[in-house]
């Protein structure tokens, strides 16, 4: 019966730094953003959240809806960009979570594992690709 | 009001569900739900969004804790988030046929589901042999005491629990919430995991099940910046916190209030649902 040894214990460490990072960093950069919003648009009367439609997008949807749009966002500071930047950055910690995974696996040569995350990270790579069409 | 009000309302409240969330070992997505529909008229799809973005950082916010710990099962969450990522794509794509009516009753139909659960007794399962599957599959584990000795764990029902998370998964899809406490049923209930180790894999499974769909949600527009900013930073702290809390705090009191808050709101989103307020 296999126990948690310390190569187990070190990886798990790792994967919990790693995460308290990431997070860590996709907050600053959210409230960078944030910042700059309520900073620019504070005292704007609330936008209007009531209604949604897939096909008629507001205005401007671009520049918070497409990987162009947001990095064209921060490259030119705007509100909207840099907190989009922030969620994209908090959507990879679970992912780099898998990723960390995978190598552990493949550092132990537990191969089927390996597979299993391999398996997982491409059914996140190719939804979140193919959703680019 | 002004989107500074809003946005420190917001944040307050999102602080709350990330509070919560960790505390009770639901995600944050519950909370801020019915937060932005109810008491703000905000869209449920913008709402999903929301949920979705506060998923992830309940579940990296506070999961570092638990990984940390040594408790969560890495092999398990890894073998069942095949079934969660999948279901979390079909998921997102049945989402754009519904409606917010249909979403709000599945909504309210959940909550009911997560108080109901809530009541169920903890067990840690002792002695369960398991099965050929899990024994193949490497899925035995061992889970810290508080003596700080490693006691050991087997588990069984690998295809019915694998099953359930396909469900979990497809409700993560259209709800954005973590489902999570359909991991526990799957792991708690179906494959007889002690009780700490399925909340704790749970928790960190969800945050990879949001993933799948998130760039999806994100391409569709229904994760706004303006609302996802203060919902994302007010769960992280709410979360961090409540993780440091927990230790010292007497929880069964907090689940108690928390199972009668959800109750009211699932009545209120289902009634709501069904009469097409929304």
């Amino acid at each position: 019966m296999k126990t948690t040894g310390n190569k187990e214990r070190d990886m798990q460490l790792l994967i919990g730094n790693t995460l308290r990072w990431g997070v860590t960093l996709a907050c600053a950069v959210a409230l960078a953003g944030g910042a700059l919003y309520l900073w620019k648009h504070g005292a704007e009367p609330m936008k209007d959240y009531s209604s949604f439609d897939y096909h008629a997008l507001p205005a401007g949807a671009e520049t918070y809806t497409t990987l162009s749009g947001i990095l064209d966002g921060v490259a030119h500071f705007t509100a909207a960009g840099w907190i989009q930047l922030g969620v994209i950055a908090l959507l990879l910690t679970p992912v780099m979570r898998v990723l960390l995974s995978l190598c552990d696996f493949v550092l132990q040569r537990d191969w089927l594992y390996a597979a299993i995350s391999a398996v997982v990270l491409s059914v996140i790579v190719c939804n979140s690709l193919g959703g680019a069409v | 009001m002004t989107i500074l009000t809003f946005t420190v309302i917001l944040l307050l409240g999102a602080y709350c569900a990330g509070l919560l969330g960790s505390l009770t070992g639901l995600g944050g997505g519950v909370v801020v739900i019915p937060l932005l529909t109810l008491a703000f008229g905000v869209d449920f799809h913008y709402a999903v969004g929301a949920a979705l973005v506060a998923s992830i950082a309940t579940s990296s916010g506070s999961g570092s804790a638990y990984v940390k710990e040594g408790i969560t099962n890495i092999r398990l969450g890894m073998f069942l988030e095949i079934a969660t990522t999948i279901g979390a794509v079909a998921g997102a794509a049945v989402a754009i046929w519904l409606d917010n009516s249909a979403i709000a009753i599945i909504y309210g139909l959940v909550l009911i589901l997560t108080a109901a659960m809530q009541q169920r007794r903890k067990s840690d399962h002792d002695g369960v042999k398991g099965s050929e599957a899990a024994r193949r599959l490497k899925l035995y584990g061992t889970w810290p005491q508080k003596d700080g000795s490693l006691k050991a764990y087997e588990l069984k029902h690998v295809g019915g629990g694998f099953g359930v998370m396909l469900v979990a998964g497809v409700l993560s899809g259209i709800l954005g919430i973590g489902s999570g406490v359909l991991k526990v049923i799957a792991m708690d209930g179906i494959m007889k995991v002690p009780f700490k180790v399925s909340t704790t894999t749970s928790n960190f499974m969800m945050g990879v099940t949001a993933c799948a769909s998130a760039v999806v949600y994100i391409q569709r527009g229904i994760i706004e910046p303006g609302i996802a900013f203060p919902v994302m930073t007010g769960v992280l702290f709410g979360a961090l916190t409540g993780a440091k809390l927990l230790k010292r705090l007497d929880v069964s009191l907090l689940r108690k209030i928390f199972c009668v808050a959800i109750l009211l709101v699932a009545v209120n989103m289902i009634y709501n649902g069904v009469t097409g307020k929304f």
